[in-house]
């Protein structure tokens, strides 16, 4: 834990704190439509949608900030040069996505049209895209227990990038992959002796919580998961009596009449920071023929959704709601950044441990 | 999930005296120790009569743990996994492969989602899973003589070689389904069998859907397992899966694939074959992949 006591450098000012804190553990603004909130080390995401709404991609969009640097041979790529964990427990994540979007994304920067580009072929720094590719980290979890001894060895595997201050964030593709294979496990009927812990959703969840706190308190990173909701299912039949085909598309905040089913237990979702709603619109609002979805902070609730579409692997946004919920942004971005400060729970754990 | 005195054999500091001290925390099996606090363990064996042989023990677990696991690749490792592996296999059909540019991808489990009577059953070879007995030898033969070249000599010959590279199997439940494909990746690891290079399974919807339903999240649970059974062996052995689903009435009258939301979320690619199996062509639009935008679609004709 010595970077973690070495963090709290003993006689600073202030201002060379913040200094300090600002260029180690920097804020991410993602890109439009989800440059709402800035998110930070210590910050837990959770992006929750139904299946397919480009809950990868923005996952995809995130880690090509954070593994690009912010300037390369004169061009501002505007990135945090660190590196990128991605759990895939999905196991459905493919290269080619990131490496197609990286490309265009190095293409774009260099002001080069694509365009223009058709008779070299894709001509791009593939210097810095070996670079950057290099900072992607990837596993692969099949079941819960292969996931959990991810997260148990992860710390290790962490200390030997760079001597650990170089991980930046975690992904988690669909923290709720297992969800149906662990709530099926065979609880131990020989009852509860030896205080042996029952092996079920609870107990793994729980743990799987537990470890990527005390990842957190050793390594603060901005933590990411995906999780696909199902959108009440049971509730449908009745819904279907009162939309009629002539009918204009139900307002957006009509749409929060059907909240989505939250099912992982409570203690995953109280250790969300931050949760981001997407959801399919319907046929009406198809832009230039390709289905568009609409994304909503739930956590901190900011009351303005705003609509994207997917091309391919960029996404490319259609509406952003107006300025007038700015201050609300405020509010809650200031709100949840002085609750969540990593910065204290590390100080605060450092005092308990030189007291004994 | 093994009992630590199996480790004992290959690992002699997990002895009897660390396996009591594990026990008095409720620590029998590998697993139990996963779901454990390893910090907090640590805290007790250093408070114990014999505190370095119990934390030799700890770090031998973990270093079990950690050999066991697959190694972390970079993005570097990934393309060239990909780029030498997994290569994309041809439908046959050239409306097809240009939309999903180049074929049926190795690594990818394909959902082929249509109504009953669209082209589902015209694509593929290989190892191929029948829930319904529709697999018909006759039908491929007619198909593979029209791919290959027009040579009358030599056409019976391909054929008849083409053909014996088609192992068919009769599965009618979920049970035998998981235990084959347990088989199939046993086999494909140790390479006793020949290389496989896809594996279809009709209408794995038939084995699914009467296990799903009722209160019960066994039948989910079966569904998730093998869908990450068939993930892990199109990952592994770098075969294409192609699994084909029905479809069933959903909101407001129109069809939706069946097996619900969550299996929505277990294969790659999910594409949509729609329009009567007629000679006027039939629609395939993509649903879900990893690099195509879905809406996407192509026409393509069934000879």
């Amino acid at each position: 834990m010595t970077s973690a006591f070495s963090w709290i450098a003993a006689d600073e000012t202030a201002e060379q704190a913040l200094v300090r804190i600002y260029k180690k553990r920097p804020f991410l603004i993602f890109p439009p439509p989800f440059h709402r909130l800035p998110l930070r080390a210590g910050n837990v995401v959770e992006i929750v949608g139904p299946s397919p709404s480009a809950k990868t991609l923005i996952l995809i969009q995130a880690a090509i900030n954070c593994i690009l640097p912010k300037e390369w041979k004169g061009v501002s790529y505007g990135g945090l040069e660190r590196a990128v964990l991605f759990i895939d427990l999905d196991c459905r994540f493919d290269v080619s996505s990131i490496s197609r979007a990286l490309q265009r994304r190095i293409i774009d920067a260099n002001g080069l049209r694509r365009s223009s580009l058709k008779g070299n072929g894709n001509e791009y720094d593939k210097e810095l895209f070996v670079s950057s590719m290099r900072r992607f980290l990837y596993t692969r979890c099949y079941n819960s227990f292969e996931f959990l001894a991810t997260l148990k060895t992860l710390h290790h595997r962490i200390q030997q990038e760079k001597g650990g201050s170089a991980v930046y964030m975690l992904l988690i593709d669909s923290i709720g992959a297992f969800y149906w294979m662990d709530r099926a496990l065979p609880t131990s009927s020989t009852g509860n002796n030896n205080n042996r812990k029952s092996l079920s959703l609870q107990t793994v969840v729980e743990t799987v919580v537990q470890e990527i706190q005390r990842l957190l308190v050793a390594h603060p990173m901005l933590v990411l998961a995906t999780k696909s909701a199902a959108f009440g299912d049971k509730q449908s039949i009745t819904e279907v009596i009162r939309k009629r085909p002539d009918e204009k598309m139900p307002d957006p905040r009509d749409a929060q009449n059907k909240p989505h089913r939250c099912f992982m237990p409570s203690v995953w979702q109280s250790f969300v920071s931050h949760r981001m709603l997407l959801r399919a619109l319907d046929g009406e609002s198809k832009h230039q023929n390709r289905p568009t979805f609409s994304t909503e902070w739930l956590l901190p609730p900011l009351n303005c959704s705003d609509h994207f579409t997917v091309n391919d692997v960029w996404i490319c946004s259609v509406r952003i709601a107006s300025i007038f919920f700015i201050a609300n942004l405020i509010v809650s971005s200031f709100a949840a950044g002085l609750s969540l400060d990593p910065q204290m729970k590390c100080r605060r754990k450092c005092s308990a441990v030189t007291k004994r | 999930m093994a009992p630590l005195e199996d480790l004992e054999r290959d690992y002699p500091i997990i002895d009897s005296n660390f396996r009591m001290f594990c026990a008095s925390h409720g620590i029998f099996t590998d697993t139990d120790f996963l779901l454990h606090d390893l910090s907090a363990l640590e805290a007790f064996a250093r408070q114990d009569y014999a505190p370095d042989k119990l934390e030799q023990g700890i770090k031998q677990m973990i270093s079990i743990i950690e050999s066991g696991q697959r190694p972390w690749l970079n993005g570097v490792e990934l393309l060239e996994d990909s780029q030498l592996n997994k290569c994309t296999l041809s439908t046959g059909c050239e409306g097809i492969d240009i939309l999903l540019q180049g074929g049926l991808r190795e690594g990818h489990v394909t959902e082929l989602v249509g109504p009953s009577c669209s082209a589902r059953n015209s694509l593929g070879k290989v190892v191929y899973f029948d829930t319904g007995n529709s697999f018909s030898p006759k039908r491929v033969a007619q198909f593979l003589s029209l791919l290959s070249d027009p040579s009358a000599t030599q056409t019976n010959k391909a054929v008849e070689r083409d053909m014996s590279s088609i192992v068919c199997h009769s599965v009618f439940d979920i049970f035998t389904l998981l235990d084959m494909l347990r088989q199939l990746m046993n086999n494909l690891r140790s390479q006793i069998s020949f290389q496989v290079r896809m594996l279809i399974i009709d209408s794995l919807s038939s084995l699914i859907a009467p296990v799903l339903g009722g209160g019960g999240a066994h039948g989910h649970a079966l569904m998730a397992t093998a869908g990450f059974l068939l993930k892990e062996i199109a990952h592994e052995s770098n075969l294409c899966v192609v699994v084909t689903n029905h479809m069933v009435a959903g909101e407001a009258g129109m069809l939706k694939p069946a097996l619900g939301e969550s299996w929505k979320s277990i294969p790659h690619v999910r594409l949509l074959l729609s329009g009567k199996y007629s000679a006027t062509g039939t629609r395939i639009t993509i649903l879900k992949h990893p690099y195509l935008a879905s809406g996407k679609s192509a026409d393509f004709v069934v000879l």
